[in-house]
């Protein structure tokens, strides 16, 4: 499952989390959830070098910018074939580093 | 309405505690050698000093606050600036408005930090809760990470390459074998540029700043006081900032000096081609690049072309970071947000030794800070020019 905040009284959908809506400042916040929503490719790097010794062993990793279709940008694991402008499926997976190294 | 002029303000005593690698001292160290430098280089008693803006990354968990108390100051002006790259302009923005209403008469600007095994990735791991919760746990890159994906936007979408960067990093490099204070000053060429390894792939590891310890600070004042003191001093003629500017980019290929660039020139009375000089904030060279178009030097997306164009060395068409910014000088936490201001006191001031620009009149500096979750947050800019 993933799930992508979204404000009651106005519509916006907004990551990362907050506690107010960015754009009208209510706190009346609820989630869109899904197995994976929608999403596009915006910039991608690979990474061969981390700052935490324990992802190290998964070097090199696949990260990208991806913008979800109801607007918020998340940063994120990217399969490594996936290129800027590709239409992808995000989804929130605890095994993430795994899957991506 | 129109912003106050910075008239009759005086820029003065740009001052440097030399980088090193690493550091057994802590941040309050050399943010007191710096306070105790500007007192050498002005003359003044530290009992004059009656304002101060401090930004430090490793001084926690102290603030400004706690370091009034650390070296016996007591300001009835006191500012802390947790900006970073754009922590110099502010610095100079909060103290000169200070000292115009009164609020302060002489205002110490110090920016410093110390570097050991662990205060990087601490400082990193734990930046800002959006990096925390939805950077850091993506493999932890750091800023590498965050700037490798802004320049493989930018690249996808202007068209520049990495001999675009390696350009200005290898200008830089040969500006900062002219200057004693930078860490990095054997000869770098193109190819060796080219042929770094990667880090956070399109970056290489001579795009990336190597972190170090060390301080800058400068003095601010009113211009009757500086010559009381027969203090050489330089005119602000601008100065802007912005935070969170166009914050529906879905990525940054532009940063908020657009918001503000024809204040900026408008307040200065002079356009961008009169300055003789330009520091950026050289975190990686896209920003600088970002640096040029929002301020004004080329249009947007043509930074890949006005860098192909021009020679950036203290001799070249447009002399930039001519101390050899960030990526020669290292990156000493938030005095990285002072480097480039303080460079251009010194050149304005004729005082950059070995490496001066001739005819140095205005200068142009950029500020670019606080990577809090995707984008950096805070852009700030100013016109020096001489008295």
């Amino acid at each position: 499952m993933i799930r992508l905040q979204r404000c009651a009284d106005c519509g916006c959908a907004q990551y990362p989390p907050r506690e107010v809506c960015s754009t009208c400042l209510s706190d009346r916040l609820t989630w869109d959830s899904a197995e994976s929503l929608p999403g596009r490719a915006l910039a991608r790097t690979v990474l061969h070098h981390s700052n935490e010794p324990a992802m190290r062993p998964r070097l090199p990793l696949t990260i990208g910018l991806v913008q979800f279709d109801a607007g918020p940008v998340a940063v994120c694991f990217l399969a490594a074939a996936v290129m800027p402008g590709d239409a992808v499926q995000l989804r929130l997976n605890a095994d993430a580093l795994l899957e991506a190294a | 309405m129109t912003a106050l002029p910075y008239d009759h303000i005086a820029l003065c005593a740009p001052v440097t505690e030399p980088y090193v690698r690493r550091s057994d001292h802590g941040a309050a160290w050399f943010l007191a050698r710096t306070l105790r430098r500007l007192l050498d280089s002005s003359g003044i008693e530290k009992s004059a000093i009656d304002g101060l803006c401090v930004s430090s990354f490793t001084l926690h968990p102290d603030t400004a606050v706690g370091f009034t108390q650390h070296v016996g100051l007591s300001p009835r002006f006191l500012e802390w600036l947790p900006m970073g790259g754009a922590c110099g302009v502010i610095a100079l923005r909060r103290a000169a408005r200070a000292v115009q209403a009164g609020d302060a008469e002489i205002v110490a600007c110090i920016a410093g930090d110390t570097a050991n095994e662990t205060s990087f990735r601490d400082l990193v791991a734990t930046f800002s809760s959006f990096s925390r919760d939805a950077v850091y746990p993506y493999g932890a890159g750091g800023p590498n990470a965050s700037f490798a994906l802004i320049a493989d936007a930018y690249m996808r979408a202007t068209g520049a390459t990495r001999e675009d960067f390696g350009k200005l990093a290898v200008a830089q490099r040969a500006n900062a074998q002219r200057n004693p204070l930078a860490l990095l000053r054997a000869p770098l060429t193109l190819d060796q540029y080219l042929a770094a390894r990667p880090i956070a792939e399109p970056l290489h590891l001579l795009d990336c700043v190597m972190p170090c310890a060390g301080a800058d600070g400068f003095l601010v004042m009113p211009e009757t006081r500086a010559r009381t003191l027969n203090l050489p001093f330089v005119r602000i003629l601008g100065a802007i900032e912005h935070h969170n500017a166009f914050p529906n980019d879905p990525v940054q290929l532009r940063g908020g000096w657009a918001m503000d660039r024809d204040t900026l020139w408008t307040q200065a009375a002079i356009g961008p081609n009169d300055v003789q000089l330009v520091q950026t904030y050289d975190d990686y060279a896209v920003i600088s690049m970002l640096q040029f178009e929002g301020l004004g030097l080329c249009a947007p997306g043509e930074a890949p072309d006005f860098v192909r164009c021009h020679d950036f060395t203290i001799e070249g068409s447009l002399p930039h970071n001519t101390g050899g910014g960030q990526l020669s000088m290292g990156q000493a936490g938030a005095a990285g947000g002072f480097l480039g201001l303080v460079e251009a006191m010194r050149q304005v001031l004729g005082m950059a030794d070995g490496r001066q620009v001739p005819n140095a009149r205005h200068a142009l500096v950029g500020g670019f800070g606080m990577i809090n979750y995707d984008r950096g947050l805070c852009t700030a800019a100013a016109v020096l020019g001489r008295a």
